[in-house]
């Protein structure tokens, strides 16, 4: 227990700092689609009885080894042609929209409902509106405080339906593609990015250009960085790219085929409106997930930290209270009785006001302190 | 929005404590934690990317490729907060990283129990005076076993719960842990948590398969004594203290010295060499990365398994919070689908006046027993949520509830929001 207490300076001996800790992670599409079984039904994926949306493991989900790495879900605003009494799930498709609205976006101040995605930063303009939605909604273990800004990136195949990715091919509906979108205009300086009720968000650009072209104006998306949720557009799925800004190949992409999703001899294949109006929420999410190529990220952990500067002056912590200081009321580090007082610093505590020990810190190896030196030890508190 | 405060019999603070068992296997050089087989993945030959019996810290990068474009890794920046990993060293972070530089970490981070042997653990280089020749010029110099000297200060402190503890004793034939030699066994705290509970440890030897020997803490004073084995384990050494074992910091001190078996074996190195010894308890967890292996031992090395039993302790605070709706209270929305749609929100607004309109009605949500017959208004609100807000009134927190809870307006309601912190 201390004797002697050395009064810290709030103004001089004490600072506030905030460090950012980052995670890289990567997500292959291998972990997405067809690694652990057979798609679309792999172990790894979750689906639900109220079908509503897909939960994506990174193993199988009974192993408690497995991580929730993200969850995917689709819907529609009521003002889509696409919402239709008959359409598949449709109240649920709308719901869905509704939520992620509602809490990403709020609500119109002038008509009482809830906003409409854009994919710009100006949410009251009306322009790029997105009233199909793929929505990605990232698990808090992997995003953490909130994704960096300026580092999200996902790639999707949209080459034919069975090799969605294949960049062999090079002719006809067989020309696969990988279109990359990127928040390529958000900074981590606050530039680029928009402020919604649901936290800040970046515009996902198409970033399959070229070096004079490095950003494609298309845009396809917004990412939410401190919500940790991705809202696509259904349109990214309109064409076949070839791999270059504005080259389409060919119109429609097959997001759903075969009987896999259930479809029949006159129903063979479906693209992604067919598949938002006629499919359910889980089997869309196949579909799009079947299309995932690469998602990569850094994430974010603010750690937030106090300094504390403890010195020790020259005339001061020359002594210990240890009991092996001392030895017949003489120290025992000392010789002959002219010797300085000496002592070797192991420990730091902080007290409260009232001298309460809070917390301690130790050093690696303990410091000689003598009268004729001066210490002082930065002590950082995390939390 | 209206706030309530919590009164002071609506917030209590537990604590629960926990004992998880930990068991630890020991045998031919690897380590098996809590029966863990070790895993292959589809993509990865080590699921975890954990070996020897360790736990991966927050189990990232489950069945990845080591590829590095494929696993997940930290990094961080340096600045003027001075945070680095442990890794980067404290001269490398200084000399080597400039600010701004990025310091890249590594998943997993990993722990593992270890053991070490010594045959002389106050054993201390020698050092040679210049100058002078003879026995003169010799003199103790750096210690060779760090830990033992890390260590004696606790064991004599210790020492109030038992005289095993203590470095040198009289009692018996007494000892000098200093001089007689000393296996130890280092379990790290993420195993245990704040310690091990007394009473719960159990070390176990087999020799061929069969339960040779076993010590307990049967005293809850941190003495090994031996309770079991066979009979000429129990002939060489019933009830005797064959070490103890340190709670707090995770250790367990071995320095029983009777064989506990006839089987020699080739255990622990005497100096170059691996001769046939007697199984004992010295020789304890021989294979526990300590660099001990079959390859290198040779083949009676097989013939030694070992056990470790113990539990920990773990202390969670629990704030448990008791969230009231009263009677006639919480019966109001703000939640714009609350009112009616398609009605005049607003009585009058100019550059002077906002004036809400007194006459907006809440929409009808009373559920009707009958088709086409709407049932009575009624006051009711749907909690969905509960939030819990700072005396400053931050938003500091919310509970959803699974469905959302029916309120009436002659009902009341006390939510029990528990947090561990």
């Amino acid at each position: 227990m201390a004797l002697s207490y050395e009064p810290i300076n709030r103004n001089t001996d004490v600072t506030n700092t905030k460090t950012m800790l980052h995670e890289v992670i990567p997500l292959t599409g291998t972990i997405v689609s067809g690694t652990y079984g057979t798609f679309p039904n792999e172990d790894n994926i979750k689906n639900f009885t109220h079908g509503m949306f897909q939960s994506i493991y990174d193993y199988p989900y009974l192993s408690s080894s497995s991580n929730h790495i993200f969850d995917i879900s689709l819907g529609y605003d009521e003002s889509s042609p696409l919402s239709s009494s008959s359409a598949t799930q449709n109240s649920k498709k709308m719901a869905i929209y509704n939520q992620f609205s509602q809490l990403l976006l709020g609500y119109n101040q002038d008509n009482g409902k809830v906003e409409v995605f854009e994919s710009d930063l100006d949410i009251t303009d009306d322009s790029r509106q997105m009233r199909e939605c793929i929505f990605i909604s990232f698990s808090r273990l992997l995003s953490k405080d909130q994704i960096k800004k300026g580092t999200f990136s996902i790639q999707l195949g949209s080459g034919s339906y069975t090799g969605p990715y294949d960049l062999a091919s090079t002719t006809g509906r067989n020309r696969g593609g990988i279109l990359t979108l990127q928040d390529l205009s958000a900074s981590t300086d606050g530039t680029g990015i928009g402020q919604s009720v649901g936290g800040e968000y970046g515009v996902l650009y198409d970033a399959t250009g070229s070096i004079t072209n490095p950003i494609n104006s298309a845009s396809y998306g917004v990412v939410f960085y401190q919500a940790g949720i991705v809202v696509l557009t259904a349109s990214v799925f309109d064409q076949m790219y070839a791999g270059q800004p504005g080259e389409v190949v060919e119109d429609g992409l097959e997001i759903q085929s075969g009987s896999a999703y259930g479809l029949t001899a006159t129903d063979t294949s479906r693209n992604i409106y067919e598949t938002f109006v006629s499919s359910s929420i889980s089997g869309a999410c196949d579909g799009v997930r079947h299309r995932i190529y690469n998602i990569s990220y850094n994430n974010t952990t603010e750690i937030n930290s106090t300094i504390y500067f403890c010195r020790m002056p020259v005339n001061k912590f020359n002594y210990s209270s240890n009991p092996t200081y001392t030895s017949a009321s003489k120290m025992v580090i000392k010789n002959v009785a002219s010797d300085l007082p000496v002592t070797y610093v192991t420990t730091i505590g902080l007290y409260s006001a009232n001298n309460r020990l809070l917390a301690t810190a130790k050093l690696s190896e303990p410091l000689r302190k003598d009268p004729t030196n001066e210490i002082t030890l930065r002590v950082r508190l995390d939390y | 929005m209206s706030l309530r405060k919590f009164g002071p019999q609506d917030i209590i603070l537990n604590t629960m404590r926990t004992y998880p068992p930990v068991k630890f296997f020991i045998y031919g050089g690897e380590v098996y934690y809590n029966n863990s087989p070790h895993l292959q993945g589809v993509l990865s030959g080590n699921l975890l990317s954990v070996t020897g019996g360790g736990i991966s810290l927050y189990e990232y990068n489950v069945d990845r490729k080591t590829d590095v474009s494929d696993v997940i890794y930290p990094f961080i920046t340096k600045d003027s907060a001075g945070a680095s990993f442990s890794t980067a060293g404290k001269v490398s972070y200084t000399n080597e990283f400039q600010f701004g530089d990025r310091i890249n970490g590594f998943y997993p981070l990993t722990a593992s129990i270890s053991r070490k042997y010594w045959p002389r653990p106050g054993e201390r280089e020698e050092g040679s005076i210049p100058g002078t020749t003879g026995s003169e010029s010799v003199f103790n110099a750096a210690p060779v076993n760090r830990h033992f000297y890390a260590l004696k200060n606790k064991f004599d402190w210790y020492g109030y719960m038992s005289e095993h503890y203590k470095v040198e004793s009289g009692v018996g034939d007494g000892w000098d842990k200093a001089t007689d030699p000393m296996g130890l066994i280092s379990i790290p705290s993420i195993f245990y948590g704040s310690g091990i509970q007394k009473g719960s440890v159990s070390l176990k030897w087999y020799v061929t398969g069969t339960l040779a020997a076993e010590v307990r803490d049967v005293n809850r004073n941190g003495e090994l004594h031996q309770v079991s084995g066979t009979a000429e384990a129990l002939a060489a050494g019933e009830n005797k203290v064959a070490g103890v074992v340190m709670y707090n910091e995770g250790f367990i001190v071995l320095t029983g010295s009777w064989p506990i078996s006839t089987t020699q074996m080739q255990l622990d190195r005497d100096g170059t060499s691996v001769p046939l010894q007697d199984p004992n308890w010295l020789h304890f967890g021989v294979g526990a990365h300590d660099g001990a292996n079959q390859s290198e031992r040779g083949v009676s090395f097989a013939n030694a398994s070992f056990e470790i039993n113990f539990e920990g302790q773990t202390d969670i605070q629990v704030y448990t919070m008791f969230a009231k709706a009263g009677k006639g209270a919480v019966n109001y929305s703000n939640n714009p689908t609350f009112l009616q749609y398609s009605q005049s929100l607003i009585r009058q607004s100019s550059s002077r006046i906002y004036e809400e309109s007194s006459l907006r009605k809440i929409k009808n949500t009373v559920s009707s027993s009958y088709p086409g017959y709407s049932a009575p208004f009624k006051r009711q609100v749907f909690i969905s949520r509960v939030a819990l807000y700072d005396k400053h009134q931050n938003l500091i927190g919310v509970a959803t509830l699974a469905d959302p809870v029916l309120k009436q307006e002659d009902e009341d309601y006390t939510f029990k929001i528990k947090l561990d912190i």
